[in-house]
């Protein structure tokens, strides 16, 4: 449904001239039904992707497409519901009426729209800050405003920027629980997101991006990273017992609570070895997740 | 859910907005200016004509109006980010932002009515309202409120913008006729600078309407300059210039 093919974006400073790529030769396809994180660093051009897919940018070279139209087209004829970075809504005007004025253009019909922008609120629990103006709102509380007003209307494409970002945990787990609700199979819901637990918990594919290039796609259906994370055994016990072990890391800690770490590969037999020699086991965890490990991976750092 | 797409469904916010914002404090205004006027002028022997005074209150006002009415356009939206949230949905800039424009000249064309009907009630002998002044008004605001659109294309100081090149011209216009007056011929440079920029002298409450090709000349600048800021809005995307 969303086609980059080969999109650059390069800059130009105002005074010198001087050019900087913020993305180089990008390339993906997103699928309705999917949900698909994008993911990198800081300045690793994820804003710009979004801004390109949303017609706000138009690439150097290549092109964005959505449904076969170009990404403006697409926006102004059929729209998208889009969670800014930064929520940009006019702070002079209290929460229902921006909302309200969200969903005028979301093409909400008159006789639905208080009863729509109603609904979001209570889902998102703004109906308590109804009598505030957007200026007045925390910061978190202003991030479910931005989800509200993207979640308003009836769009094939959702686009999600730092969606957690000044979230609490509950409600960043309840955010979790709505980008679930929001999956369709008519429905692309794109995530950019720092957060590599929130990306690898939510979404079918994840994009790494760096310095405005696409360094690889992790798909959560595939196992390939599976065998690339170690595992962390804490036990208690004598240490020598865990320094004869095939492919671990030398024993590290304290009486009663000895750390190694070993790859998926040796995880069972290391594990047998330990429990057959006496030691008992405390604690067997994977170090990190597969994305992060991915993502550490593909950045270099 | 049958959704309304309809390219107006905008329109009565658009509305609401400019009835609290810049029509509001037109009436206020205008309301402050009877009572000054009926403080100083309606109990001497020989009140001015309300014509002539009702001329000489749009022609001190209509600047200011239309850059009230028009200020900010899409230049504020650009600058603090809105238009990520507005036209993410299916509207295009240009015509969200032309509708803004026109009722804003809606605004600006009812100060006349006002000031007229605060001359009624501040002296009683008649508003002063005749067809020209709103010839005036039209045209005015065609020049300054297109260029203040234009500007707000690319800055959210667009009223600025507009006040410097309406005052530029101003200066270059009291040279022009200095030099008539005068008999000297007027510099090239000069005289070309006051014809590139916008004939705002041609709208001036005060004079006759201009007819002929000065009229033409004035229609045509003040349409060009709309239809440039609008092909901007459709063409340019609105994030460019280092604000993605």
């Amino acid at each position: 449904m969303i086609r980059f093919e080969g999109v650059s974006k390069t800059y130009t400073t105002l005074v010198t001239r001087k050019k900087v790529a913020a993305l180089a030769d990008f390339s993906l396809e997103l699928n309705r039904g999917e949900v698909v994180g994008i993911a990198g660093p800081n300045g690793a051009g994820k804003s710009t992707l979004i801004s390109l897919l949303l017609g706000f940018l138009k690439p150097t070279a290549g092109q964005v497409s959505i449904d076969g139209m170009t990404a403006r087209d697409y926006v102004e004829s059929r729209g998208v519901g889009y969670l800014t970075e930064l929520v940009n809504v006019p702070g002079h005007l209290k929460v229902p009426d921006a909302l309200g004025r969200i969903a005028v253009l979301a093409g909400i019909p008159r006789n639905q729209r208080a009863t729509a922008v109603l609904d979001v609120m209570t889902r998102l629990g703004l109906d308590e800050h109804a009598s505030k103006r957007v200026k007045q709102l925390s910061k978190g509380n202003l991030q479910r405003l931005g989800l509200g007003q993207a979640m308003l209307g009836d769009f094939e494409v959702m686009v999600l920027d730092e969606p957690t970002h000044g979230l609490d945990p509950v409600w960043t787990a309840r955010f979790r629980d709505i980008v679930r609700e929001l999956r369709r199979p008519d429905r692309v819901v794109l995530i950019a997101s720092h957060n590599l637990d929130e990306l690898e918990a939510l979404s079918d594919k994840v994009a790494i991006l760096d310095r405005g290039r696409l360094q690889q796609v992790v798909s959560s259906t595939a196992e390939s990273h599976i065998d690339a994370i170690n595992w962390r055994i804490v036990f208690e016990g004598e240490p020598d017992v865990a320094a004869k072990l095939h492919g671990a890391s030398p024993v590290e800690g304290r009486p009663g609570s000895w750390r190694v770490t070993m790859t998926r590969a040796d995880l069972s037999r290391g594990l047998g070895e330990l429990l057959r020699d006496g030691a008992v086991l405390v604690e067997c965890t994977p170090e990190q997740g597969r994305l992060s490990s991915a993502f550490h991976e593909a950045v270099g750092r | 859910m049958n959704a309304n797409r309809t390219p107006w469904r905008y329109l009565p916010t658009h509305a609401l907005d400019v009835a609290r914002g810049p029509l509001l404090l037109f009436v206020l205004v205008s309301a402050g200016l009877a009572l000054v006027i009926w403080r100083l002028v309606a109990n001497e022997a020989r009140p001015p004509a309300p014509d002539e005074l009702l001329s000489g209150l749009v022609s001190g006002t209509l600047m200011i109006a239309v850059l009230f009415a028009t200020g900010g356009t899409a230049g504020v939206d650009i600058k603090q980010g809105y238009y990520r949230a507005y036209f993410s949905k299916p509207m295009a800039p240009w015509w969200f932002y032309l509708q803004r424009w026109l009722l804003g000249g809606v605004a600006v064309m009812l100060v006349p009515l006002f000031l007229g009907l605060g001359l009624q009630l501040a002296m009683g002998n008649g508003t002063g309202l005749d067809w020209e002044i709103f010839g005036h008004v039209a045209l005015g605001f065609l020049l300054v409120g297109g260029v203040v659109l234009l500007a707000s294309t690319v800055t959210a100081r667009d009223w600025l913008l507009a006040f410097m090149i309406y005052f530029l011209q101003a200066r270059l216009q009291n040279v022009k006729d200095l030099f008539e007056v005068t008999g000297n011929e007027l510099p090239w440079t000069v005289d070309k600078l006051h014809a590139i920029l916008p004939p705002f002298h041609l709208a001036a409450p005060g004079k006759d309407l201009p007819t002929g090709t000065d009229l033409i000349h004035a229609l045509a600048y003040g349409v060009a300059l709309v239809t440039v800021a609008l092909l901007v809005l459709a063409w340019r995307p609105l994030g460019s210039g280092g604000r993605a």
